[in-house]
């Protein structure tokens, strides 16, 4: 091993003094690593005692499974939630674990673990040397939800802020936080608005029942995707998409979807809004004043994940759930299937590098 | 194409031989069984693991049939949850019963036998095989029978068992007997605890939030006015608190307390031409799972109540030849956090033809059709018979459909319940030749088992909400094998036992082995007897499961091995045991992601008055 070692250092050594050995040479781009060019699908592992798993798809079309663990050779833990990348880390949450796994984004080594002041963690936003953490707690109990504010420099848990039951997917436009008030194993229908100067509660906005997703359109509003309740059948609630001002928080309008209607997955791409609805996918304007009748043709399909990156949708296909799910890759304008990718077991994000 | 070969074979070898007659009367074995009776499953394999075993071994129901025959079981994690999977099938397709009475929870439609304590009862059944129409819901692998056994002889008896081991374990447990001509009572108290914190084989972690407390309190009161007529007043109560340990990849500080208490009333009437049994029957079934442990605000829950009325009648036509029929009712209430408040009325009936031929031939011919207020029951049958060709050789075939039930939670789960489920239905077949001879036992057996309308919980379209469906088909069959040897050399003695399965059960959709499926499981035991010292090597392999549903992930097969000395003195009222459990320092995971201990300890010491 040590020979090897030796031999290795003095090959690397050797091509690294070659390449620099005339400085009439182009300079050389140095790889950070063998994760740097491509993009990550994050995979939540078996239901109830698996663990979760990184997929790196490289721009060369070279699929890596679990790089996490070829890198780290152990695993990262039971349902892995999802994954933020910021400077030159990736935050890895890691629900049930109770911890957010802090690797190099480049070459996926194991930096850190932040386990204090986390309990039950859902999604990461970070700005500057600040992450947000949102955190369920005991997910039958309605008033211990509550953001991590985390420090990036030290990996520390720097403050909490209670907020209302189940905090979802976040975001933060200019100075404020907003936070999808989604509902633990209960129901919430709120948007909660933190000041990220003073870390404290602006308000809580009400919106529809079960918001699961929001944007912002770069255009001064966020707008929330609300699920609606849809168990028991016979009392569902319609789902909602709701514009917000991300100045005042104040609801500027409110589509209503049918009480049958469920909607998730709410993107924006290209200046145009879209989300899935019973298996198809909807393209809306943002000035329009209604939604949309006519789903896009071609983009079908029950997902487990839908994000638009650049023209193209992202979309997951968890299958049984008990088996090695998919990514599928649509061109968004002409509803083309570009590519299929095998995934790992239940894929529920796909994260790019910017 | 399989399954038409069974029916035909079991169908021909039947009619050849119709019309003949001229047999014992087992009468006294249908009396002593009932549904469980050889008689009354001539061409299944009935094993019947008996009060001397059970007394002696301080186990759980799961462990212990583990240690007696060649069975798989699903542990999630040592003490945990534990389910048994029959001939490739799920947990809910082993019937379990309590004296004749269906006890698989209404709620899961299983049974954890990490939950029953073993040595309570007097006598255990194991029949292999599509049970339903007999049994009824869930019988399809096949069933396992726990039995009080009432005795009318004027006796006393008292048992005292302490035990101890490692991770702070204690078991205890005592039973007392009394007998009269007219009465028979029994009593019997099972408490186990552990702290169950083994650490994990080659890491640095240990089985945290393991603990349990395990109690079990059985009664058995009995009447016998008269020749003709038993009356008897049976209890079992069980109350589990576990803590529901961690795994490798997430810990736990949540708890599951289990809460179960179950009457049986039952009147059994014997003229000279018929037998009857009355059976009432009250199940109560709790759960709490406490999310956090300390708190009780995170606790959510769900209880039922089965109220059973049950009667069979057996009347004896000719000395050879004898027919029954039953009826069963069986009103189930539900309430909870995840049910809402539900309820159902099962009315289900069957008959069976029984007859003895020549001595040599007995065969079965049964028929069960029920009705529900939530779903439709599908007619079911059974034949199955038993031809003994010589003194030496035996054939045993069976072919039965069979389905099980959907449960509260299947129908009425919130979120997901889906109230539209049919039942799931089976068909198995099967073959056994059996050659028995001076303590020299074999057996072999081939069957097939194919189940269609599998309930299935799916997710639905993108609300994230799972829901139960009738989607899935399997197609399995297996071989069984079985070696049994027994020698006396003076004051040796000593019996040992070799068993193999190989088990296949597929997907059909996807093509692939189910999970938690082995390709191969097998079984060896080694006893041996010197006057009052006792020695038993046990070692049970479980081959490679598939964790996923492409197969694409798999747990290690494992080789465990226990070993067991034992030593009876003052009379034989006192017994002494070590048993020492995976000597051989296994590392293994019957579920993924849950470590089984290392090598372990444990002490027993019983006495016993007569």
């Amino acid at each position: 091993m040590k020979t090897f070692k030796i031999t290795a250092f003095l090959m690397i050594t050797t091509l690294f003094f070659a390449s620099c050995s005339s400085d009439d040479n182009p300079p050389v781009n140095i790889p950070k690593g063998d994760y740097e060019n491509g993009f990550f699908i994050t995979n939540e592992g078996a239901f109830n005692t698996g663990t979760g798993t990184i997929t790196f798809v490289g721009d060369d079309g070279k699929v890596s499974q679990n790089i996490y663990k070829t890198v780290n050779n152990e695993d990262l833990g039971n349902v892995v939630q999802s994954m933020t990348l910021k400077g030159d880390k990736a935050y890895i949450v890691v629900n049930n674990s109770n911890k957010i796994v802090v690797a190099n984004r480049y070459t996926f080594k194991k930096e850190g673990v932040i386990s204090e002041d986390i309990s039950n963690p859902r999604y990461m936003v970070a700005e500057n040397d600040r992450a947000f953490v949102s955190n369920w707690g005991d997910p039958s109990d309605p008033s211990d939800d509550f953001i991590s504010v985390i420090n990036l420099n030290t990996n520390q848990v720097i403050n909490t802020i209670s907020v209302g039951e189940g905090p979802e997917n976040m975001l933060i436009v200019n100075t404020k936080l907003f936070v999808n008030l989604k509902g633990g194993w209960g129901h919430n229908d709120q948007v909660a608005i933190i000041d990220l100067q003073t870390q404290s509660l602006i308000e809580n906005v009400g919106v529809g029942d079960v918001p699961n997703s929001l944007i912002d359109d770069g255009r001064g509003n966020v707008w929330i995707l609300c699920g609606g309740i849809s168990w028991p059948v016979n009392s569902q609630s319609e789902g909602k998409l709701v514009r917000m001002s991300a100045a005042t928080g104040s609801v500027i309008r409110i589509y209503n979807f049918d009480t049958t209607e469920h909607p998730a997955f709410l993107n924006f791409d290209g200046g145009n809004l879209y989300y899935n609805l019973e298996g198809k996918v909807y393209k809306m304007s943002p000035s329009s004043a209604d939604l949309p009748e006519e789903s896009v043709a071609g983009l079908d399909g029950f997902f487990y994940s839908m994000a638009t990156y650049y023209g193209d949708m992202y979309a997951t296909d968890a299958k049984d759930f008990n088996s090695e799910g998919e990514l599928k890759i649509f061109n968004l304008a002409s509803g083309t299937l570009l590519e299929t990718i095998p995934a790992g077991i239940i894929p529920g994000s796909v994260v790019f590098q910017q | 194409m399989m399954k038409y070969i069974f029916l035909t074979f079991t169908l021909a070898a039947g009619l050849s031989v119709f019309s003949q007659n001229d047999s014992i009367n087992k009468l006294e074995e249908v009396v002593l069984y009932g549904n469980f009776s050889p008689a009354l499953n001539s061409g299944y394999t009935v094993d019947i693991i008996r009060d001397s075993v059970l007394k002696n071994n301080n186990l759980s129901l799961g462990d212990l049939l583990q240690k007696e025959l060649n069975l798989y079981f699903k542990e999630n994690g040592n003490g945990m949850v534990s389910s048994i999977s029959l001939r490739g099938t799920s947990a809910a397709h082993t019937g379990v019963y309590w004296n004749g009475i269906a006890i698989n929870s209404s709620l899961n439609g299983q049974t954890d036998f990490n939950t029953i304590s073993a040595n309570g009862f007097d006598a255990v059944d194991i029949r292999k095989g599509g049970g339903s129409v007999l049994l009824g819901s869930g019988a399809v692998g096949g069933a396992v029978n726990l039995r009080d056994r009432l005795n009318f002889t004027p006796d006393k008896k008292i048992f005292v068992q302490l035990g101890g081991g490692s991770y702070s374990t204690f078991k205890g447990n005592t039973q007392g007997e009394f007998s009269t001509e007219k009465y028979f009572a029994k009593a019997s108290i099972n408490y186990a605890n552990s702290k169950n914190n083994y650490p994990y084989p080659d890491t640095d972690l240990y089985n945290e939030n393991g603990e349990y407390i395990n109690l079990g309190v059985q009664t058995v009161l009995g009447w016998k006015p008269n020749k003709n007529n038993r009356f008897s007043l049976h209890t079992y109560y069980t109350d589990n608190d576990r803590n529901t340990s961690g795994t490798l990849s997430a810990p736990s500080n949540s708890k599951l307390l289990n809460k179960d208490n179950r009457f049986l009333l039952s009147w059994k009437n014997t003229g000279t031409k018929y037998t009857s049994l009355l059976d009432l029957s009250s199940l109560d079934e709790k759960y709490t799972y406490l999310f956090q442990k300390d708190d009780s605000e995170s606790a959510t829950g769900n209880q039922s109540r089965d109220l059973i009325v049950k009667y069979d009648l057996t009347w004896f036509l000719f000395k050879n030849t004898s027919v029954k029929a039953g009826i069963i009712n069986t009103y189930s209430t539900g309430k909870g956090d995840h049910i809402g408040s539900v309820s159902q009325n099962n009315f289900e009936m069957y008959t069976l033809w029984h007859q003895e031929v020549f001595d040599k031939l007995i065969y079965n011919i049964s028929l069960r059709k029920g009705f529900s207020s939530v779903y439709r029951i599908p007619l079911i049958y059974a034949v199955d018979l038993n031809y003994n060709i010589n003194d030496k050789f035996s054939i045993k075939s069976n072919y039965s459909t069979n389905y099980r039930l959907p449960t509260f939670n299947d129908l009425f789960w919130d979120p997901g319940g889906n109230p539209e489920l049919k039942p799931e239905n089976s068909t198995t077949g099967e073959i056994a030749f059996g050659f028995n001879n001076d303590g020299f036992k074999l057996q072999t057996s081939v069957y097939f088992l194919d189940s269609k309308n599998l309930i299935q919980w799916v997710p639905t379209q993108n609300n994230g909400i799972w829901e139960p469906k009738n989607i899935k088909e399997s197609t399995g069959y297996g071989i069984e094998f079985e070696l049994q040897k027994s020698m006396e050399m003076g004051k040796n003695h000593l019996r040992g036992s070799l068993q193999y399965a190989y088990t296949v059960s597929n997907d059909d959709a996807l093509g692939k082995q189910l999970i938690y499926v082995p390709y191969h499981k097998a079984y060896g035991n080694l006893l041996y007897h010197y006057k009052n010292i006792f020695m038993n090597y046990n070692l049970q392999y479980t081959g490679e499961v598939y964790t996923t549903s492409s197969n694409s992930q798999a747990l290690d097969d494992y080789w465990l091995s226990n070993i067991e000395f034992g030593y009876s003195f003052l009379k034989n009222k006192m017994n002494i045991g070590l048993h020492i459990k995976n000597i051989f320092k296994e590392a293994y995971q019957s579920v993924a992601y849950r470590p089984m201990p290392n090598r372990n300890y444990e002490l027993n010491i019983n006495y016993k008055i007569d």
